[in-house]
């Protein structure tokens, strides 16, 4: 264990907002150049705790307990380009940041010294070619220079605790890879970081203190080898365990073809700047199977899931189903045809209606797409969501009051009451906690093995999801660069990309090699 | 950067076409008004031999299509053709009115932006309590009063029963500058709607902008609350107060009719007035032309602007 000082101290720490506790009596202790991860499912009070840091509460919260800082705070969200202003130059906070320090120097010297001061937190924070970057727009860069740009605001800011939330959630393997690098190379610096995170991973290979909370509660804490390796308590271990290996898909149950893609392109854009993103020569889905599609972000992926349902209409060759192709855009196919293929989108909260009850919304699938009476496929409905563990009071209520993981199988639970043939599931489970997406993980495969005939198209950026996939297709700058079964892919990749996307994945444990 | 540099100009050409269509419109419009600039000119002896002669003297009596052609064709040599009415040139009516409203405009604007901005960031600020309910209900109140209810009332009120300020500009004619209390009224009247609106849209778009994460971060990070309103949370907020910005100048460039007529300002309104009970085609047709270019620049202006603002929304012509 470091002696050093101790640089942030929380103390007893409870938040109240109307009565209902976020935080219970927390207490946490950070020292320079150490890594402190505060892990937990969402809604566990993490994000609270980490902005208690930097002096920020929930609107009308009631707040007991200490906390201690000693030294400036920086703060990493989860998507940077959130805390970046998106009417004003890169440079523009950089600038006023900069111009606050040097207010003591002789008027003539201050221009120059910001613009010093500024050059090299950004040089710190990996950003070569800083002069021509302050002068774009946030919009204008990619996502990892924005989150660089925020990295080198708390460097400039001089911050001697940096707060992390999420840095990786939702981020592909080889994006992920960098960020860990990025925080490590923070703490070597002597600077404290508390990782706020779900991504184990992450965690595993970066955190010196680990401290799990549930509930609003620290349920077990200590140096991270001891934690994550000899977890004390049930949750911790619930936490850890390790990613679902058992495939979605029975073994050698596929059947006969469903859906063929036939000389794919897809564009985007219009006019003169059309581009196409994403060409497949030929791709076979068959009944009982799971074809997981795995790639960066950009890769393609979601154009080829959008295109499949309908959604992308501007493309070349052809979707067909049962061998019949299916008009391009979902205006033009028939109630039958928009059955046979659903979607699950990955933004559950954007796809229910704010306003209306969940069950009222997933019943409509039945009445539109399968004609069925309102009594009828309210009941259905009902069923459905019961089967995948939503109650019925839980259900009668309005999304707002379902938490993201409920309001993903109620989206789930509503592409089935269309009975289809195929289920393509965008991105489901990323942004939800590990527990969370286990559990609705092995639902989807009790729906595979369960409803005859369905095949599951299942887009993700992260290979533990992917794994348990009959068949993988690995897509790179819109090219399907190799298909095969899980099997070949996972172990003896042939094509370059597939070898970096597994190498760059940190913990290659039984989820891959099966 | 050519991306908008074309951008800029498909604009300006379509601009061009809107402003041929509008004088086009107006041709057509004021033909098919019954009478013309003879039947006008005969006034109380409408007698038909006294007007088949002026007719002829105007040279009315030859088709519209060539009195049209004629006319554009002066255009296009930069000149707008003479009046019917008095015989003088229409680019001098123009002149003379042209100065009493950008006057009026000017001073206006300099007011508005400044009052207008400074209410709407003052009622985010404050939001929901008693300083932005009353900035709220106040501009609520006085944006619903017309230009001309709300004239009579200061006329009323601050010239005939203070007599604070002369009632009308009567008296003074073009140099409007020389005298600046007949100003006062006016600029209060044209102040009055366009500082609500505008007030009201920054306060919307200030009070997102103030809840947004960007600002909570500069914040975060230091910077003085002043500068943190206005340099970086203001920017944000802009973007629809400038395009309701170019309608309001382009409103008051064109010459506020019922503002000039109450105060006897001769500005463009007045022209266009006289011109149209005149039925003095060359000088409406001038007008239109000049107010068509108006709104074009001025709209190109403002979209430019809120590009700049709003750089992530793309342009499009």
């Amino acid at each position: 264990m470091k002696q050093d000082p101790v640089l942030a101290d929380i103390d007893g720490l409870t938040v109240e907002v109307d009565g209902q506790v976020l935080v219970d009596r927390v207490g946490l202790r950070i020292r320079p150049g150490t890594v402190t991860a505060l892990v937990g499912a969402s809604g566990s009070g993490k994000t609270t705790t980490g902005l208690a840091l930097l002096g920020e509460y929930p609107a009308g919260a009631r707040v007991t307990g200490e906390v201690v800082v000693h030294g400036r705070i920086g703060f990493i969200p989860q998507h940077p380009a959130s805390v970046l202003n998106p009417a004003r130059r890169v440079g523009a906070l950089l600038r006023d940041m900069a111009r606050q320090q040097v207010r003591d120097l002789p008027r003539t010297r201050r221009r120059a010294a910001a613009r010093q001061r500024v050059a090299e937190a950004l040089a710190d924070a990996q950003l070569p070619d800083a002069a021509e970057l302050l002068r774009r727009y946030p919009h204008q860069l990619s996502g990892g220079q924005q989150q660089r740009v925020v990295l080198a605001q708390a460097l400039l800011l001089g911050a001697r605790v940096l707060v992390a939330d999420e840095p990786t959630t939702g981020q592909d393997a080889l994006t992920k890879r960098r960020v860990v690098d990025q925080l490590a190379s923070v703490a070597r610096r002597g600077i404290a970081v508390l990782l706020l995170s779900h991504d184990l991973d992450v965690v595993r290979e970066l955190a010196d203190e680990v401290v799990v909370m549930r509930g609003g509660r620290v349920v077990e804490k200590g140096p991270a080898h001891k934690v994550l390796e000899n977890p004390v308590h049930p949750w911790t271990r619930e936490l850890l365990a390790e990613p679902r290996t058992v495939p979605y898909a029975e073994e050698g149950r596929a059947g006969t073809e469903v859906l063929r893609v036939d000389g794919l392109v897809a564009h985007h854009g219009a006019g003169g700047s059309r581009v196409p993103v994403l060409r497949v020569a030929g791709l076979t889905l068959r009944t009982g199977e799971c074809l997981a599609v795995v790639g960066r972000s950009g890769s393609g992926k979601t154009t080829l899931a959008r295109c499949l349902a309908g959604l992308h209409r501007d493309h070349r060759g052809q979707v067909l189903l049962d061998g019949e192709p299916l008009p391009r855009s979902l205006r033009d196919r028939s109630r039958e045809q928009l059955a046979a293929v659903q979607y699950v989108f990955q933004d559950a909260r954007a796809a229910f209606d704010g306003h209306r009850p969940v069950l009222d919304q997933v019943a409509r699938t039945a009445v539109r797409l399968r004609g069925a009476g309102r009594e009828e496929a309210t009941a259905e409905a009902r069923r459905t969501l019961a089967d995948l563990g939503l109650g019925d009071d839980l259900v009668r209520r309005l999304p707002g009051l379902l938490s993201g993981g409920e309001l993903q199988r109620a989206a789930l639970a509503r592409a089935l009451l269309a009975r289809p043939r195929v289920l393509v599931c965008d991105e489901i489970t990323s942004g939800l906690d590990p527990v969370t997406r286990r559990s609705l993980l092995d639902l989807l495969t009790v729906l595979v093995r369960q409803r005859d005939g369905l095949c599951v198209v299942l887009i993700t950026h992260d290979l533990d999801t992917a794994a348990p996939a009959t068949r993988i297709a690995v897509l790179d700058g819109g090219e399907v660069v190799e298909v095969g079964d899980r099997e070949q892919i996972l172990t003896a990749p042939r094509h370059p990309f597939t070898v970096a996307l597994l190498r760059a994945s940190t913990r290659r444990g039984s989820a891959v090699r099966p | 950067m050519s991306g908008l540099r074309s951008w800029i100009a498909r604009r300006l050409l379509l601009g061009v076409a809107q402003t041929v269509a509008v004088v086009l419109l107006v041709f057509v419009l004021t033909e098919a008004l019954p009478g013309d600039a003879a039947v006008a000119f005969a006034g109380d002896q409408p007698d038909p031999e006294r007007i088949a002669a002026v007719r002829e003297a105007m040279g009315l009596d030859r088709p519209a299509h060539i009195r049209l052609g004629e006319w554009v064709g002066g255009l296009l040599h930069g000149d707008f053709g003479t009046s019917l009415a008095s015989g003088r040139p229409v680019s001098g009516f123009l002149a003379d009115g042209f100065g009493p409203t950008v006057l009026l405009a000017t001073v206006t604007v300099l007011l508005l932006v400044p009052v207008g901005v400074g209410l709407g960031v003052l009622a985010a600020r404050r939001e929901g309590r008693f300083t932005d309910r009353l900035i709220s209900s106040a501009t609520l109140g006085v944006y619903a009063v017309p230009e001309f209810a709300l004239g009579v009332l200061l006329v009323t009120v601050f010239a005939l029963r203070l007599g604070w300020f002369p009632p009308t500009a009567v008296g003074y004619g073009t140099d409007l500058l020389a005298h600046p209390a007949a100003l006062v009224l006016p600029v209060l009247v044209l102040l009055a709607r366009p500082v609500c609106s505008l007030s009201r849209l920054v306060r919307a778009g200030m009070i997102d902008a103030l809840a947004a994460p960007y600002t909570a971060h500069a914040q975060r990070y230091g910077i003085p609350g002043f500068r943190v309103r206005y340099a970086h949370a203001l920017p944000n907020a802009l973007a629809p107060a400038t395009q309701q910005l170019a309608r309001t100048v382009d409103w008051l460039l064109c010459g506020v009719v019922v503002v000039e007529a109450l105060f006897v300002i001769p500005g463009l309104g007045t022209v266009l007035m006289n011109a149209v009970a005149d039925r003095d085609i060359p000088v409406v047709q001038g007008l239109a032309v000049v107010f068509g270019l108006a709104t074009v620049v001025l709209n190109l202006g403002a979209d430019l602007v809120t590009h700049r603002l709003a750089p992530r929304s793309g342009v499009a012509a």
